[in-house]
Order: structure tokens, then C-alpha cells, then sequence
């Protein structure tokens, strides 16, 4: 793990009218280093994961990768950067196929003049989508059926694969093992640690936190849209982070805050 | 070349579709193109040809036929502008008041250009390149009205409907604009068995629009916006831009409807196109268009748009009251979309 942080936001915070989805929250993830993040329903997670994906624009604050203000326009800008992320109810266009989806906004379009017209080279996407998904490891689907054919276990493979796949800097997986098995959440697990050992920044949220657990380095702890503990994962049992993230146990601020 | 990915991919326990592990039938590879909904689509036309010839033996002729394809070119360019919007999850109730007001337009510039004395297949080139700009204009109005005042579709394109509709009337005060190139007529007679030049067109556009709609990145992104808005937004589309291209060209095909119609009568009447949008969408969703978005063939659209043409001559030269079309398209309308119903309910449970 380098000394610098990967990707780090500083003091955002975000409103929704009168509701304080986000206040002053600073989080940093280093490059080959998973991190948890928690929180109760409303904690601001998704305002957060939103943030980060460059689907929303904070009010305030920071957004650095590698150590350079960035501003997120829109998600195709942090994609840009190398930022994947696969959001919570499956980013997917189900009336699509599994390989137009993998490709989805990065077509590879056909050579010469028909590509130079818009034309896409499907059969090439077909069969390079297939082997993403199978290097990436888990349940793999043929590449030209529509994504609404599939099992929810299938979608999510989809999901996890495309983000893994595109990958280059920053993974944010939002509630990756949803819908899943037991068998499938462990490979989900396990698609985290190939990650990990690429040397990308993984950003992991969930509600099982056995899981949060077993695969993170550190955690951040969200409620009610701030930080109440940013520690290493060592630092946790199961009944010390659900008393966290409940506020039945008050952690003391985190350290800079 | 791997042809066949299914053959080696390892199925999870989850999958619940052991069919498709055997490599794909000749009519698996080409379902997609020719979906069963598109069979019967071509079986309903082909048994309503067979059916109007033996009540009436004068339907079966290139002359009626042209007819048919002359009834069918505006009606199938504004199903084919409808069908982009509609796959994209929007729609577009302009297209009929757009097709007369760029017909007018276009009059207007040929009745000056032709009483400046310029050659007539000069005048129909520009006339066509007006009513397209006119369409274009009504399409960009709409996207504006959908992507910066955040009006939905249906609203936006209601709006320019009355707009375009009503300044039709206003301008002409009613009267078709005539008085443009002498030979613009001529070019509506079918010489190509029944398909004449405006005809040809028709079917380039279609071919070129459904090769755009199935094969291109426009397309792709017309699916993905139609089907979740969110995913194509989170994959990077730039959504806004590609709805705004989607509208122009919705614009673009109706003003060439326009232009059709203008060659037809040889004069830009201000209430033709008035309710066509009703035809564009009934043409699309009998063709297996879905409101909903994201679902849809172009070949639907064309077999839906032939199909309304064909009852509507049909219906006359039996000798059937004409306005018993509407009761005909309506039954349409309700088969196919109750027919898609039950489809997408089998292939679900």
C-alpha cells in the first residue's frame, strides 16, 4: 500500500432541499486496498457511491485522484479517468445482450469506412465480453442473450464482471452481493481480492457486514451522512460495527476530522 | 472462431434454460431479424391482400398497389421517426403537424423559386432541403423542450403539435399552397412497377434507418436510453445529445414526409398530416413497438405501416364505408398488443 491515497474526497457534503444527505465527509482509498463502507438505510451510502461515480455533483468539497482536484461532470467523465462503478439494483439495460451491455457506451465500432459510419463490430464484442466474464470468474451467461433472460445471480455476474473488467484505477462495488447465493456472494468475494491484487482502489459496500469483514482492509462507518469512524477492519467484531453503525456505540471522532 | 459461446460457458446452478446449450438452429440465428411477431405481422398482410383481391378482384393491380405505396410513404416515414422515439422510452405526437407545416414551408420557398424562374429539379432539391430543415427546426424545439425545460415527451411534443399545427392555418389561411415547379407531379407517377421516385426513396430510407436502428452505435444507444435511462446515463452515454439527435431526426423524416406529400398533390396543404401522428404510432405499436421503450423492430414498423395502408384502400375498393378503418386499426392495435402481452407473459413464467 503506497503512502499517498489513490482517490480521496475531502469535506463533501450534499443536500436534497432541506435534507442533509452528506455532511463534510472525507474518505481516501489507496491503491490495492479494499475498503468497507456502512451505514444504516438513509446514511447517505448511495449519495456517497453517487459522489464518487460522478452521477451527482456535490454542493461542496473535494474530489481527488491521485492527487489531483478533479470535477465530475457527468459519469462519462469519471469513467474517463479509469473509475468503475456498479451501482446498487443492477446498472444493466435489460433489453439488451449480455455483450452489449459489457460494451455498453465504449462500442467497439467496425474497421474502415463502416465504422467510421457508426456501425458496430458486434461479433468482435460478442466474443470479447464472453472472455471478460471469464476471466473475471463467475456464472457466465452467453454473450447474445438479453440481459432480462437471465437469473438475478446471472445480472449481478454481468454487473460485477463489466466494472471489473474496465476497471484501471478505482472499483466502487454498491451492494454487489444483493440477490445473490451463498456460493456466488463468495465468488463476488473473490473477484474482489483478484482486484485488490491488480492494485486497484476498491470501494465495497454492503449490509453483511460478515463480509465486510472478511475482505476489506479498513472501514468507514456512515451515519446520518457523516463519518463517525474510518479504522482498519482488525479493529471490528460483527457486534462492535453493527454498535457503529447504529450509534449505540459512539466511536470517538475520527482522526483530522 | 469461437461461434458458439454457450457450447463452453458453465452454467450456474440459477440458469433455468437448459435449450440453449445446443448450438443455434438456422431460426434461432435468424429470429432476432425476423422475430415471430414479424410472421404474423407478414401473414396478417399477405391473408388482408388475398382477402381484398377475392372480394374484389380490382385490388390485385400494380395501379392499386402503387396507390397503396404512395398512401404508405408519408405515413411509413413518420412510423419510422416514431420508432426511434418510442424504442428510446419517449414519443413524439408532432410528427403528423410537422409533416403539413414543412410541406407548407417547402411550398412557399418552390412557389418563389419557380416564379424566379429556376429550373424545376433544382427547386425540388431545395424545396426537399427546406421542408428537411423545417423538420429539423420542429425536431430541436422538442429536444429543447424535453433536455432544458424538463418537459416530458408527450407535453413537449403536444406543444409543438399545436404550434406547428396551428401556424400551418395561420399562414396560408387555410389554402394550399400551389404555384410551384410544373413537373413536381410527374414525379409521384410509379414506374418501377408501383413504386415511383418519392417511393424509392421511402424504401432507401427505410433500409439505411433500419440498418442504423439494429446494427449502429445511434441505435445501440436508442435501445439503452429506452430500456434504462440510468444504466446508459451511468455507462457514459451522453443521453441528452443522443435524445437530441433522436427528435431531430424525428423532425427530418417528417419534414420529408412533407416533401412526399407536396410531390403527391403538387401543392403544401396546411391540414394535411393532421392527425397522421395517430397513424405513425397505431403503425409502430401494431408493428411490436412497445410504449414502454426499448423494444422494437423496424421491420415491425414497416410490416405495421403497410398494414394500415392496405386496410385503408382495402376497405374502399370492397366497397366498405371508410370510416370503418378506424374500427379496423383498432382491433389491430388491440391483437398486437395483447399478442405481445401474452408473448413476454410466456417467456417470463
Amino acid at each position: 500500500m503506497t503512502d499517498s491515497p489513490l482517490y480521496e474526497v475531502r469535506n463533501i457534503s450534499k443536500s436534497y432541499g432541506s435534507v442533509i444527505a452528506l455532511d463534510n465527509v472525507s474518505l481516501q482509498v489507496h491503491a490495492g486496498e479494499v475498503l468497507g463502507l456502512v451505514g444504516d438505510n438513509g446514511a447517505g451510502k448511495s449519495t456517497l457511491v453517487k459522489a464518487l461515480s460522478g452521477a451527482h455533483l456535490p454542493d461542496s468539497g473535494e474530489i481527488l485522484l491521485d492527487g489531483v482536484p478533479r470535477r465530475w461532470k457527468s459519469p462519462h467523465d469519471a469513467l474517463e479517468s479509469g473509475i468503475e462503478t456498479l451501482y446498487q439494483d443492477s446498472s444493466l439495460a435489460s433489453h439488451l445482450s449480455v455483450a452489449s451491455n459489457v460494451f455498453l457506451g465504449r462500442e467497439v465500432l467496425m474497421p474502415g469506412i463502416l465504422g467510421r459510419l457508426g456501425f458496430l463490430a458486434q461479433k468482435k464484442m460478442d466474443v470479447e465480453a464472453h472472455a471478460d466474464l471469464e476471466r473475471v470468474g463467475i456464472a457466465v451467461p452467453a454473450s447474445n442473450r438479453p440481459v432480462a433472460q437471465l437469473s438475478g445471480g446471472q445480472r449481478q455476474a454481468v454487473a460485477i464482471g463489466r466494472a471489473v473488467s474496465w476497471a484501471r484505477k478505482v472499483i466502487i462495488l454498491d451492494e454487489p452481493t444483493n440477490h445473490l447465493g451463498a456460493r456466488q456472494a463468495k465468488e463476488v468475494l473473490q473477484v474482489i481480492r483478484a482486484a485488490k491484487a491488480k492494485g486497484l482502489g476498491v470501494i465495497f459496500i454492503s449490509h453483511t457486514l460478515p463480509h465486510i469483514l472478511e475482505v476489506t482492509d479498513r472501514v468507514v462507518v456512515l451515519r446520518l451522512g457523516q463519518v463517525v469512524q474510518d479504522a482498519p477492519t482488525s479493529s471490528f467484531t460483527v457486534d462492535t460495527l453493527l454498535g457503529t453503525i447504529t450509534g449505540l456505540i459512539v466511536a470517538p471522532p475520527p482522526p483530522g476530522a | 472462431m469461437p461461434t458458439n459461446q454457450e457450447t463452453h460457458s458453465p452454467e450456474t446452478e440459477h440458469s433455468g434454460s437448459p435449450g440453449h446449450k445446443s448450438p443455434p438452429s438456422v431460426t434461432a440465428r435468424l429470429a432476432p431479424i425476423f422475430s415471430n411477431q414479424q410472421t404474423i405481422l407478414l401473414l396478417v398482410l399477405v391473408g388482408m391482400v388475398i382477402l381484398f383481391s377475392v372480394l374484389n378482384p380490382v385490388f390485385f393491380s400494380t395501379d392499386v398497389f402503387g396507390n397503396i405505396l404512395l398512401d404508405w410513404g408519408p405515413i411509413a416515414l413518420i412510423a419510422v421517426a416514431e420508432t426511434f422515439v418510442v424504442i428510446s422510452g419517449g414519443i413524439d405526437l408532432s410528427v403528423g403537424a410537422t409533416l403539413g407545416f414543412s410541406g407548407v414551408m417547402a411550398a412557399y420557398a418552390m412557389q418563389a423559386m419557380t416564379g424566379a424562374g429556376l429550373p424545376d429539379a433544382l427547386t425540388i432539391l431545395l424545396g426537399t432541403l427546406a421542408a428537411s430543415a423545417v423538420g429539423i427546426g420542429v425536431g430541436l424545439i422538442n429536444s429543447l423542450l424535453i433536455n432544458r425545460a424538463h418537459l416530458v415527451p408527450f407535453i413537449a411534443t403536444l406543444a409543438t403539435l399545436g404550434a406547428a399545427g396551428g401556424m400551418s392555418i395561420v399562414l396560408t389561411g387555410g389554402a394550399p399552397i400551389g404555384n410551384g415547379p410544373p413537373s413536381a407531379i410527374a414525379l409521384s407517377v410509379p414506374w418501377l412497377g408501383p413504386l415511383s421516385w418519392p417511393g424509392i426513396v421511402v424504401v432507401v430510407i427505410v433500409v439505411i434507418t433500419g440498418l442504423y436502428l439494429h446494427k449502429s452505435r445511434f441505435g445501440r444507444y436508442t435501445y439503452a436510453i429506452g430500456s434504462n435511462p440510468f444504466a446508459a446515463l451511468a455507462a457514459g452515454i451522453n443521453v441528452k445529445r443522443q435524445i437530441t439527435k433522436i427528435y431531430a431526426l424525428s423532425g427530418f423524416l417528417s419534414g420529408l414526409a412533407g416533401m412526399f406529400l407536396y410531390l403527391r398533390l403538387a401543392s403544401g396543404a396546411p391540414t394535411s398530416g393532421a392527425g397522421n401522428e395517430l397513424d405513425a404510432i397505431a403503425a409502430v405499436v401494431i408493428g411490436g413497438v412497445a410504449l414502454s421503450g426499448g423494444v422494437g423492430r423496424m421491420s415491425g414498423t414497416v410490416l405495421g405501416s403497410l398494414i394500415l395502408a392496405t386496410v385503408t384502400s382495402g376497405l374502399i375498393i370492397i366497397g366498405v364505408e371508410p370510416n370503418w378503418k378506424q374500427v379496423v386499426v383498432a382491433i389491430l392495435i388491440a391483437a398486437a398488443v395483447s399478442l405481445q402481452a401474452l408473448r413476454s407473459k410466456g417467456r417470463t413464467s
